[in-house]
């Protein structure tokens, strides 16, 4: 039954899947290329966000045609509309990629500093762990799987503020510095990219259970 | 590119599976009927006036409008219906594969053949559900083995699974769904080359709907169908191109007619309307 719904329903989500693969790529990409300060490569992270951007306007402008001509209720509204902001949530993942891809080629005339750039790779890693685990759980619909965003992303959190330290270290080398700084903001995008695996991970509760509710609540955090 | 290779799954999908054909894919298809300064009168009482719009084949056509907007009087030009009304008076002109319908030559009984019809009512005849499938054919002598004739058009109308263990009962036992499937079943069964539905499922069930809704997406592959409803959702699911129709009153109040508001791609309508008019009535705010 509304066999043709059903199709409209599975491309979409198939629509949404393909973003995540290309926004995990990216990520990988930006990785690779702090580790080895590859510029070129930085160059095709950022090329490629044109991939993550036709995919997610295609994903909107579909989402909107469904609602105007299907009228989805129930699990299925939630879906589309747990697709709506996941899509942009991958969207953003993507948006961070060209940012550390810029930042990269910026500061790669500087000279790199292997304790901050590890630290970078470790978080990088863990962004596009966490990337495939809310991607795999939306499509399982594995509401536990979801949960554990929450606890990974605490690790990348807290290597954001190992980063932080490591860089104030640098306040007598001003080379060492600006170069420094500039990662701090590379940590800040990869800290997003796990903020928005978590979101798509509460989308996926959301789509589960029927009840929004965020994993945790930045405003109420303790500040460490 | 040497890391960041293309991606393995082909990204257009999405556009692929989505009914959502924009206007120049429809109009690019043949054109089935090709109206122009269409108008229909009763007893010399226009009721619709000046319908200009092209149906292309293979497509899902909808008329949707409030009532007295003139779109069942206007679907019924298709197949020359307002023929059999007393009265009727049909002005312009309705290109059907480039030939006038209304042309003395033409056989209307023959175009009723190539036109079929599935009205608002599930109208089966008091006989077998096999005799309803083979009457068209039988009267029509058509060729080949009936009994696939009938088998093949219950298959299409997706009933074949639900009669096949009692083709020779009733018809009028059948479920309404069931029927109005039977009666689509039965305008397939001679082989025509359009479908007009005049509000199809307005006496059905959402289940039957649904299955009714459905079987149009599977046979607009081989037809050309065109419907009249007034569930505005129900064009929006299964219409490629939508047709806007309402009525306009004589300032003097002494007469009111349809007219066609807006013609364009289901999605666009829904969407993105150029009239305010068909804003106004696609979002429930008039009619």
């Amino acid at each position: 039954m509304r066999v043709e719904f059903q199709h409209e329903l599975d491309a979409l989500e198939a629509g949404f899947q393909e973003a995540g693969e290309i926004v995990v790529r990216a990520i990988r990409g930006v990785i690779d290329a702090l580790r080895t300060q590859d510029v070129e490569l930085c160059d095709e992270v950022i090329a490629f966000d044109d991939e993550v951007d036709a995919r997610y306007l295609a994903l909107e402008k579909q989402i909107e045609l469904v609602l105007a001509r299907q009228t989805p209720v129930a699990g299925d509204l939630r879906l589309v509309i747990a697709l709506l902001h996941s899509g942009l949530h991958v969207e953003r993942m993507g948006d961070q990629c060209v940012t550390i891809a810029k930042l990269t080629k910026l500061s790669s005339h500087l000279g790199t500093r292997t304790a901050v750039v590890e630290s970078l790779v470790d978080m990088g890693e863990r962004c596009e762990e966490m990337a495939k685990i809310s991607l795999n759980a939306f499509a399982t619909r594995d509401l536990e799987r979801a949960r554990t965003l929450h606890a990974l992303d605490e690790l990348v959190d807290r290597a954001n503020r190992q980063v932080f330290q490591e860089v104030l270290g640098y306040v007598n080398d001003a080379e060492a510095l600006e170069w420094g700084m500039r990662q701090i903001t590379v940590a800040r995008c990869f800290e997003r990219i796990g903020d928005n695996a978590v979101d798509i991970g509460e989308q996926t509760a959301f789509l589960v259970t029927g009840e929004f509710a965020e994993f945790t609540d930045a405003s109420h955090d303790t500040l460490h | 590119m040497t890391q960041m290779e293309a991606p393995r799954i082909d990204s257009t999908r999405i556009a692929e599976v989505s009914r959502g054909l924009d206007r120049s894919e429809i109009e690019s298809r043949e054109k089935v009927f090709t109206v122009s300064d269409l108008g229909v009168s009763y007893h010399g009482k226009l009721a619709l006036e000046g319908v200009t719009l092209d149906v292309h084949k293979n497509t899902v056509t909808a008329f949707i409008g409030p009532s007295g907007c003139g779109k069942s009087t206007f679907i019924r030009c298709f197949n020359r219906m307002n023929d059999l009304i007393p009265g009727a008076k049909v002005s312009g002109t309705v290109l059907y594969h480039g030939e006038n319908l209304y042309d003395r030559d033409v056989d209307a009984v023959e175009i009723r053949r190539r036109i079929g019809m599935v009205f608002q009512k599930p109208n089966p005849f008091p006989k077998s559900i096999y005799d309803n499938v083979a009457f068209g054919p039988r009267v029509l002598g058509m060729r080949g083995s009936l009994d696939e004739r009938v088998e093949h058009a219950l298959r299409r109308a997706a009933l074949w699974d639900e009669v096949k263990d009692r083709l020779k009962d009733g018809a009028l036992g059948l479920s309404g769904g069931q029927q109005q499937r039977l009666c689509i079943a039965r305008a397939l069964a001679v082989e025509p080359d359009v479908i007009l539905m005049d509000e199809p499922a307005s006496a059905l069930d959402p289940i039957s709907t649904a299955r009714i809704e459905d079987l149009m997406h599977e046979l607009k592959r081989d037809y050309t169908i065109v419907i009249v409803t007034h569930n505005m959702q129900q064009a929006a699911r299964v219409a490629d191109m939508t047709a806007f129709f309402s009525v306009v009153v004589d300032e003097d109040g002494s007469g009111r007619r349809g007219v066609l508001v807006e013609y364009d791609s289901t999605t666009k309508i829904f969407t993105t309307p150029s009239d305010k008019r068909t804003e106004d009535y696609v979002t429930g705010r008039f009619g």
